[in-house]
């Protein structure tokens, strides 16, 4: 089943004719066109270097496109100014496979600490931080370092951290590589939850059990074009 | 309100910074303090240099001894040509009954009597010539020396010129050392702060993701840069009030002459200080983040 076609106005990402092309005259994006719609979940699948992350990279304006066009809730990425690229991050919510939380600091000063360095006052903080825990299940792990966390409690606590905005988006880059097959099945559980809260959902991932399992939208990228964009579809075409 | 909390999460991490990295913090809090302290002691001498040609300006004139036993009216005619001469502003007439008063005055300032053994000593009279400009000094002793009343000339030109080329060298070497030891600070705090910053490179990492502000990566940083700065600063403050007390006699013996370096001057030389050490930490911060954390983080 393929994806049906989408205007302007319904997609909250939309890629048009992106290409990104390094220095060293590697072609990690070639030519995609890409639309996601608000509340969406999305496997992006692919081997690696097939430009997966490339993506993400667009997508959280950390990389610009040698071509084409990357726009998010309509706004065209490439004319946001360096000054304003901070307000678009907070649209978007990222996790990664290494979790990436700071050793220092418990899973609430963790989390809040996304509150804290982008203004937020204290009774915010105060307010967001128990309800993100509790939505992902760590009330109970508070106080402690991620350290003393299994694999999959830290997974918790970065996207607790990543919904601290609110954000329109979560983009989770193998959020399971790093845990075994239960808790990587929690961790998917748990995106689902958010994903049927509202929030968009691009998971990449090398997961093929998970994939196939759940038979979302899949989006297989392979030397940066996009093979595959099917609803309801399995890791490898079928 | 934002810009209030701003300002605390900014001066918190900072701290945080500077405690974290404390070794480095301190070395180069010590270098601001090396620099502080020669630019204070230059300051003080160049200050008491300047107060001293100051009171060598206000003196520096021709002093002209008059031969023995002149009429009044020879002194009144004297005087009167003088006063006509390029470059002279006023004449006074010490005579000898004044100027051993002066000398009497003189001794009692200093807490002592002036003792003659008994002799009955009568000091020369003499004109004392106020310059309108001390440059003009030599050519009006030229002048005098003409005048038959007149038996010797005395200036403090010479004096002048010396204490003004001394005070240029020191200008110039205090100013050539202070710009090398203040290369030097900055490089310190530049390198401190870019530990700093590698240290929370993950944190920094972090906050680009969750969307923290440009601001919010780099004020910290430039802050902790600051409190190296402004630590260093009020140390060598409360060292110069330590030294205060002894600095202004020592200066008055080494010039042989009053030097006015007082409250007022202590209060204009803890502000620079203050100012300055706060400013090299800014800018030595300011350059580690642009260079480490890019134009726009």
């Amino acid at each position: 089943m393929t994806t049906p076609a989408v205007t302007t106005d319904e997609a909250l990402i939309r890629l048009v004719d992106v290409s990104v092309t390094y220095p060293n005259g590697k072609v990690a994006l070639n030519n995609v066109d890409l639309d996601i719609r608000r509340g969406d979940f999305i496997f992006l699948v692919g081997p690696s270097g097939a430009g997966k992350s490339t993506l993400i990279r667009l997508l959280i304006r950390e990389q610009v496109a040698s071509s084409g066009r990357v726009y998010l809730a309509g706004r065209d990425l490439a004319r946001v100014s360096r000054s304003q690229v901070h307000r678009l991050r907070r649209r978007i919510g990222v996790v990664f496979q290494d979790f990436r939380l700071l050793p220092n600091k418990t899973v609430r000063e963790n989390v809040a600490f996304a509150l804290e360095v982008t203004g937020a006052p204290l009774s915010e903080i105060r307010r967001r931080v128990p309800r993100l825990l509790s939505l992902v299940g760590l009330e109970d792990q508070a106080s402690q370092l991620p350290s003393q966390l299994s694999g999959g409690e830290q997974q918790r606590a970065a996207i607790a951290r990543a919904l601290v905005h609110d954000p329109a988006i979560l983009i989770a880059d193998e959020p399971t590589g790093n845990l075994d097959p239960v808790t990587g099945w929690e961790i998917v559980q748990l995106l689902l939850e958010i994903n049927g809260l509202g929030t968009t959902l691009v998971m990449a991932t090398h997961n093929q059990e998970i994939v196939t399992a759940l038979r979302r939208r899949v989006v297989a990228l392979e030397d940066g074009r996009i093979v595959r964009d099917e609803l309801g579809a399995a890791y490898r075409r079928s | 309100m934002g810009f209030l909390r701003f300002l605390r999460f900014a001066l918190v991490r900072a701290g945080q910074g500077f405690w974290r990295n404390r070794m480095m913090s301190l070395a180069a809090t010590a270098t601001v303090i090396l620099m502080l302290v020669l630019l204070s002691g230059l300051v003080i001498v160049l200050g008491g240099l300047n107060s001293g040609l100051a009171y060598i300006e206000s003196k520096v004139g021709v002093t002209a001894r008059l031969v023995d036993d002149l009429t009044t009216d020879q002194v009144d005619a004297l005087v009167t040509d003088v006063e006509q001469i390029p470059g002279v502003a006023s004449v006074t007439y010490v005579s000898p009954e004044e100027a051993m008063h002066r000398l009497e005055e003189a001794y009692a300032q200093r807490g002592q009597t002036l003792d003659t053994g008994g002799a009955d000593i009568t000091l020369y009279a003499s004109i004392e010539v106020d310059l309108t400009d001390p440059a003009m000094g030599d050519s009006v002793a030229a002048a005098l020396s003409e005048r038959p009343e007149i038996e010797r000339i005395t200036t403090r030109q010479e004096q002048y010129d010396k204490l003004i080329g001394v005070t240029n060298i020191i200008r110039l070497a205090g100013i050539a050392a202070m710009v090398l030891v203040g290369l030097t600070v900055v490089f310190m705090i530049v390198n401190t702060i870019r530990i700093a910053v590698f240290s929370r490179s993950r944190e920094i990492e972090i906050m680009r993701l969750v969307g923290a502000s440009d601001a919010f990566i780099r004020w910290p940083f430039i802050v902790e840069g600051m409190l190296c700065g402004l630590l260093g600063a009020v140390v060598t403050v409360l060292l110069v009030a330590l030294i205060w007390g002894p600095v202004q006699p020592l200066l008055i013996e080494i010039f042989q002459m009053p030097t006015a370096v007082g409250a007022q001057f202590y209060t204009f030389v803890a502000a620079l200080i203050l100012t300055v050490g706060l400013v090299v930490g800014m800018l030595g911060s300011w350059i580690s983040v642009r260079a480490h954390l890019g134009a726009g983080a």
